[in-house]
């Protein structure tokens, strides 16, 4: 008999899948082999006062955040966030503009430059992400404008808290880029109609499963 | 042959131009960051193609598609996206564009997409 496959484990594979084509797109982008473990996902209820989203984040992901984003509206409600460590982006932005000097690889001045590609290379990813699992659950978008901002960890609970979005969907992603782990993780901002509709796509899908 | 490359993103303006200069050797370039920005270049250069992002500030790629079309409705467009859905495709793909490519802008979509301007302007 086969076990009964839960919401959490179709999730995972979906973004399993998109997952694996948003590395696709980076290693064009940077021209670099990268390797990416398979995300853990969690659904994290915003209303529990006892939940502490930074406890959810790994240790790695630490002091200076680099924080990608893009927003999106239609039969879905939310705010995708790609977030890295900022002092692990220099050496990323370096290898997307084939700089190949590693000397200031920690250096946290970054310029309107440096921010246009990381604010471009989120859109990507994030596009393809999300996207990608709209075209899987057959749920349309409609994007706004990405934004890229710096912030510490420790107002990241405020930053994510301050809004609409009673439901964060976690994701944790360490990107081997040669020979380098980049640890990050991905925060999907979801109003609860938004959770609902995703969930009750998913039990189309296992209903399916069993024809 | 002129080209209009309009994204709010310097990083992907230099990369479609810079893989575009590889593969065709007489592209003359010109940029704009935005649609509203965009529409101005589009009619004070009358580009051979325009390229168009369509997530964009101001005016979005979409809504910059159809201007651009109404103003000139020979115009030769290519439009560059991260954007995956299939429903967007099928949605812009109706308003007459010439491709429809997804970011990140490679080689292999540089070589297809130049071969393709190259042959449309020796048939003319």
């Amino acid at each position: 008999m086969l076990d009964k496959i839960s919401r959490e484990d179709v999730l995972k594979e979906l973004f399993n899948i998109s997952v694996g084509k948003s590395a696709s797109i980076l290693s064009e982008i940077i021209n670099k082999k990268i390797l990416l473990n398979v995300p853990n996902v969690k659904i994290i209820d915003l209303k529990d006062k006892e939940t502490s989203l930074e406890a959810y984040l790994p240790e790695v992901i630490d002091g200076t955040l680099m924080i990608s984003s893009i927003s999106f509206k239609e039969k879905l409600t939310g705010k995708a966030n790609l977030i890295f460590p900022a002092d692990k982006m220099r050496k990323f932005i370096n290898l997307c503009i084939n700089e190949s000097s590693m000397d200031n690889k920690n250096d946290m001045n970054f310029t309107d430059i440096d921010f246009d590609i990381i604010k471009e290379v989120g859109n990507i990813i994030l596009n393809s992400l999300i996207g990608e699992i709209g075209n899987y659950l057959d749920i349309k978008l409609q994007y706004t404008v990405p934004e890229v901002k710096i912030f510490h960890k420790k107002d990241l609970k405020n930053d994510i808290k301050n809004t609409e979005y009673t439901n964060v969907l976690m994701l944790y992603i360490t990107f081997n880029i040669d020979g380098s782990e980049i640890f990050g993780a991905i925060i999907i901002n979801l109003t609860l109609n938004s959770l609902n509709e995703i969930l009750s796509k998913i039990d189309i899908l296992k209903e399916n499963f069993y024809v | 042959m002129k080209l209009l490359i309009i994204d709010d993103s310097v990083f992907s303006q230099r990369m479609v131009a810079s893989l575009i200069k590889k593969h065709l050797e007489n592209a003359e370039f010109y940029f704009a960051k935005d649609g509203e920005e965009g529409f101005l270049q589009y009619k004070s250069i009358k580009p051979d193609y325009t390229f168009v992002d369509l997530l964009m500030p101001t005016i979005s790629g979409g809504e910059l598609i159809k201007m651009i079309r109404e103003y000139d409705s020979n115009a030769k467009i290519i439009v560059v996206s991260a954007d995956v859905q299939k429903s967007v495709k099928d949605e812009i793909s109706d308003y007459g564009i010439v491709a429809f490519l997804n970011k990140p802008f490679n080689d292999e979509r540089a070589k297809y997409i130049c071969n393709m301007m190259r042959d449309d302007s020796n048939a003319r």
